[in-house]
């Protein structure tokens, strides 16, 4: 049984047609990326399946069950989400911030417990930042909140997690940190990984790490081609994708592992594509 | 034990200054001869055979001073609430037109039924339908952004205060008229135990919601999408949290006036002191809104002859204040 499964989904603002006959489903411990150009409709997808928006037409179920009406509380549960840009008001401490991820689990009017609060403190000890659980979280850098973000998603106690971009605007470091945090993640817990991400190489790099992959093309509404990221990702896909000109190359690390790349080389002029 | 200190210094400290507010004023009482009239319950005995520190403690101060601690808590822990669920810390409950609305609302009710008892509900419907008007002026673009929500609650307080004029104007000059203003320019002088009951329904209501959702709220600033994957049913959290903010405001609107700064202010001083955590910060603001009303309210009545409104005194006083905790703590993390 897939934990994920839409098919023939669609979806518009008023008129305008956002994506359309959309299918995929997603496996136990899989991850599956998203990857298309700016404004393609990536995160309308996932807010269609985080329930925030509803798709007009086709299946969506969740763990085999059509999850069309599915309470905000009864999605919390089976999916986690860790958002592309998350707008700070509040210097809340970062231990504060993680224990909202218990909100799912929680009866309408209940505050979070001692046992939700050491939950919250073992997520930070997991991800490696139990340190900075009394910082206000205003004060953390990017690649730090987006750890306090995935810890808030691992309390939430989900099978699947969402991430939009979540490697966006993080420096190379961060970058890896946070692409060891969610391979490490998905191997112990068997968790689902639904990634948007500009970066077509993650899918290789977590394909690297004998992890279940899919990627799914995503461009002018449609999927162009959705499956194993190895034999899809080629040179002339990538230049309906972007419109670019795209080497894709196998590199052999100093570990002697050969993993693929994207090499991006130029634009293509509209009228060549 | 920190945390039975900590709910017992937020209960004790508004008490606290009830006594003071006992003690002090144009006539002062000793500590002792207010325990002593607090002994003697009126409703038990005849309240004839007492004398003028029972009547002074039962019929003019206690009643001011539990309304006015009633009042400072409800429109501090409403600007708390607002602030959270808008995200954004300059949002007061007057911001959002509650105040000017419920201003409209019992200016006229004087108008239609020459009585200020009818000020009382229509002070409360028309505080919330400001509220309700400014909420949706914010939603127009379907994002409930900080700076629309506030251009919603200006727009809203504006119209309200121009149709405030427009009843003011046409009122008759010598008897509605100056009921109409004395109301608005409130003060807590006319407390009567009447008044506790009547606007102490809206207001309990309103600050038992905000105490059973203050975690809620926490999660509501995070912002509509993450609190909806995070299990919040956003629509009805925030429905809740708007009604109880507001029937709180509007019931302390109503027998108190237009009292600004407190909802503005105070939750910030909260959030210096203990943090952001709405868990703590709503009864904090609670409890810190009814000592400095209290607190102001002592002052008023003793700084000259003529009672001072308020309003006046609670900017006059507040501002430095602010300035020195900002000063002191270097504004926390806050």
């Amino acid at each position: 049984m897939s934990l994920v499964t839409v098919r023939d989904a669609s979806f518009s603002y008023g008129t305008r047609q956002i994506f359309h006959q959309i299918s995929f489903s997603v496996e136990k411990g899989e991850i599956f990326c998203l990857i298309g150009p700016n404004g393609c409709g990536k995160t309308t997808l996932l807010d269609c399946v985080l329930g925030f928006h509803h798709f007009h037409s086709g299946v969506f179920q969740l763990m085999g069950k059509d999850a069309a009406g599915f309470r905000s509380g009864r999605v919390a549960r089976l999916i986690a989400y860790v958002p592309q840009i998350h707008e700070r008001t509040f210097p809340y401490l970062v231990r504060e911030v993680v224990t909202m991820g218990r909100s799912a689990h929680l009866v309408f009017f209940e505050s979070p417990s001692r046992k939700d609060r050491t939950m919250a403190e073992e997520a930070l000890e997991r991800i490696g930042i139990r340190h900075l659980s009394d910082r206000p979280y205003t004060q953390l850098s990017g690649g730090e909140l987006q750890l306090v973000m995935i810890a808030r998603a691992l309390v939430q106690e989900t099978p699947i997690i969402i991430m939009d971009e979540p490697t966006a605007h993080l420096d190379f470091r961060y970058e890896l940190v946070i692409m060891e945090v969610i391979t490490e993640l998905v191997k112990e817990r068997q968790l689902s990984v639904i990634m948007a991400t500009h970066f077509p190489n993650h899918a290789f790099y977590f394909q690297s790490k004998q992890i279940q992959t899919s990627i799914a093309l995503f461009s002018n509404g449609r999927f162009l081609a959705v499956g194993d990221p190895e034999s899809i990702m080629d040179e002339n896909r990538l230049r309906k994708l972007y419109g670019i000109q795209a080497d894709v190359i196998s590199l052999t690390d100093r570990n002697g592992k050969t993993m693929k790349h994207i090499i991006p080389v130029s634009t293509i002029k509209e009228m060549e594509v | 034990m920190k945390r039975a200190l900590f709910y017992a210094s937020v209960c004790l400290a508004p008490i606290i200054c009830i006594f003071l507010s006992l003690c002090m004023g144009r006539y002062p009482l000793h500590l002792s001869d207010v325990m002593n009239a607090l002994g003697n319950v009126p409703i038990w005995t005849d309240r004839t055979s007492f004398g003028i520190h029972h009547t002074i403690i039962w019929e003019i101060r206690l009643p001011r001073a539990i309304l006015g601690a009633m009042v400072g808590a409800c429109l501090a822990a409403s600007g708390a609430a607002f602030q959270g669920l808008f995200r954004n810390p300059l949002v007061s409950s007057g911001i959002l037109g509650v105040s000017s609305g419920a201003g409209f609302g019992a200016a006229l009710a004087i108008l239609l039924f020459n009585s200020v008892a009818a000020a009382y509900p229509f002070a409360l419907v028309f505080g919330m339908l400001a509220v309700v008007c400014s909420y949706l002026i914010g939603r127009l673009y379907r994002t409930t952004s900080a700076i629309m929500l506030v251009l919603g609650g200006v727009i809203v307080s504006s119209v309200f205060a121009a149709l405030l004029s427009f009843v003011k104007y046409v009122a008759d000059p010598y008897e509605q008229l100056p009921a109409i203003v004395f109301w608005l320019m409130g003060s807590l002088a006319s407390a009567r135990y009447a008044d506790i009951m009547i606007a102490g329904i809206p207001m309990s209501i309103g600050v038992i919601g905000l105490l059973a959702i203050r975690w809620q709220i926490n999660v509501l600033s995070m912002g509509d999408r993450e609190a909806h994957a995070l299990g919040i049913h956003t629509n009805l959290s925030k429905g809740i949290v708007i009604f109880c903010a507001t029937i709180a405001t509007a019931g302390a609107v109503c027998v108190s006036g237009v009292v600004g700064w407190i909802g503005l202010v105070i939750p910030h001083i909260g959030r210096m002191l203990i943090g952001n955590d709405n868990r703590k910060l709503i009864p904090v603001s609670l409890s810190l809104g009814a000592c400095f009303l209290t607190l102001v309210d002592i002052l008023s009545r003793m700084i000259t002859g003529a009672e001072i409104p308020l309003g006046i005194l609670t900017a006059l006083v507040g501002g430095p204040f602010f300035v020195y905790l900002l000063k002191k703590t270097k504004g926390g993390d806050w």
